[in-house]
């Protein structure tokens, strides 16, 4: 569905991304973490053709961006981190624009989700506040039916109700017919909202993907282990940890990002009477990672 | 019945919610008959994404735990399990490695993991009949 290879993107200042891979199949929802700057809009940007990447490849729905540009945007819907509309229009008007401007546009689709957040189609769209703005970008993405729904920071900004109804869409509607075929890249740093609807996840770091994974498998890689000893910690550890040991006292902690079980077991070796073992969630690991 | 995912734990999302069901049916809290969510419903409250609920749900239906109706929704199957004798010893030998395995990880001796596997049949078997007596009344 995505595949990106390679990928740069140059402005003048300097290399955003610097021969980024990114695959994601089709169904899925893959998430782009990564702090401010850290090239996720600049691949977002390259992926709807907003810009023209200085190398690389990027073939979405098995179509090469470049060439085949009107049928893969045909395909495809985003909702950018600041929506903008033409002030002068009513919600209304905005959603009568847009439908003209796609190929597909589904009514009822647009209807429900006008009801879900009670936006008023007869507001100018100036009117609208950060949060309708954002709805009303997602409703112009999901009425044209896409097959990729494109996320740049959809949430940042937004009140935790506006934040909810929004998940809720995403889940409820845009999932709602042929899930298999519905495929999400969400580029964010407030992860824990999407924690349970991310399939899959690239750290970005300086224009690359410092690590790629799976949400689940990552759950169940990553853990910190804090262990209690009746005496002194042991002084040196065997096993590799993302970051060094740290002591507190009788305390020892330990944070691996692979069998955590055998870590568990050289802890209770080690002579330590208890041990809590904490899976790392998608944000705890991006912090780590980025 | 209460849903609940903790990211914290390790477990895949979707095995959490088997195990939910499975433990839910075990005690008594989901009989037979009894309708689960729609994985619209269910994915929609607890922000999941949708086929990772599916995903749960028809491992249910395979294990014979649920029976999908169609245009009603998910049930609690009212016959019992399909799978025959063998296949049932089996898979429960396996989850029985995994109780082990840990027990030899968290240095607890057989003499106490047979103690505690006899506490939680007790366990189970009491929240079974408190359930039944709750529902008489």
């Amino acid at each position: 569905m995505i595949d990106v290879q390679g990928l740069v993107v140059r402005y003048p200042r300097g290399e955003a991304v610097k021969g980024l891979e990114l695959r994601v199949e089709a169904g899925r929802c893959h998430a782009l973490l990564g702090r401010n700057g850290a090239g996720k809009t600049s691949t977002l940007r390259a992926l709807l053709g907003l810009l023209r990447p200085a190398g690389g490849s990027i073939r979405l729905f098995g179509l090469d961006v470049a060439r085949h540009e009107a049928e893969v945007k045909s395909r495809l819907a985003w909702v950018p981190d600041a929506p903008a509309f033409q002030p002068w229009m009513t919600v209304a008007e905005t959603l009568t624009w847009t439908a003209a401007l796609r190929t597909k546009w589904n009514l009822d689709v647009q209807a429900h989700l006008l009801s879900r957040f009670e936006l008023d189609l007869d507001a100018p769209t100036r009117e609208l506040s950060k949060g309708q703005r954002t709805q009303l970008a997602l409703v112009c993405a999901l009425a044209a039916d896409p097959e990729l729904l494109v996320l740049d920071e959809p949430t940042s900004g937004l009140d935790p109700l506006v934040r909810r109804t929004f998940l809720e869409a995403v889940i409820g509607v845009f999932q709602d017919r042929d899930p298999q075929r519905k495929t999400i890249l969400v580029s964010t740093h407030l992860i824990s909202e999407f924690e349970g609807i991310v399939d899959g996840f690239t750290v970005m770091a300086n224009g690359r993907a410092v690590l790629t994974t799976q949400a689940d498998e990552a759950r169940a890689r990553f853990c910190r282990l804090r262990a209690w000893f009746d005496g002194d910690a042991p002084e040196s550890v065997p096993m590799k940890t993302v970051r060094p040991p740290r002591r507190e006292g009788r305390m020892l902690e330990l944070v691996v990002d692979s069998a955590p079980d055998e870590a568990r077991s050289w802890l209770a070796q080690a002579g330590a009477a208890r041990v809590d073992a904490t899976a790392l969630t998608i944000e705890d690991i991006f912090l780590l990672a980025a | 019945m209460r849903w609940l995912v903790d990211y914290h734990s390790g477990v895949p999302i979707y095995l959490q919610l088997v195990q939910q069901v499975k433990a839910a049916v075990a005690t008594g809290t989901l009989r037979s008959g009894d309708q689960v969510p729609s994985v619209r419903t269910l994915a929609e409250d607890l922000k999941l994404n949708r086929n990772t609920v599916s995903r749960a749900w028809s491992e249910l239906e395979t294990e014979g735990i649920l029976e999908n109706r169609q245009g009603s929704g998910c049930f609690v199957t009212s016959t019992v399990t399909p799978l025959r004798r063998a296949v049932r010893t089996e898979r429960l030998a396996a989850a029985f490695d995994q109780v082990i395995v840990q027990a030899h990880h968290l240095q607890v001796d057989d003499e106490a993991l047979r103690a505690l596997l006899d506490e939680r049949l007790r366990h189970f078997r009491k929240t079974r009949r408190d359930k039944a007596e709750g529902a008489r009344e």
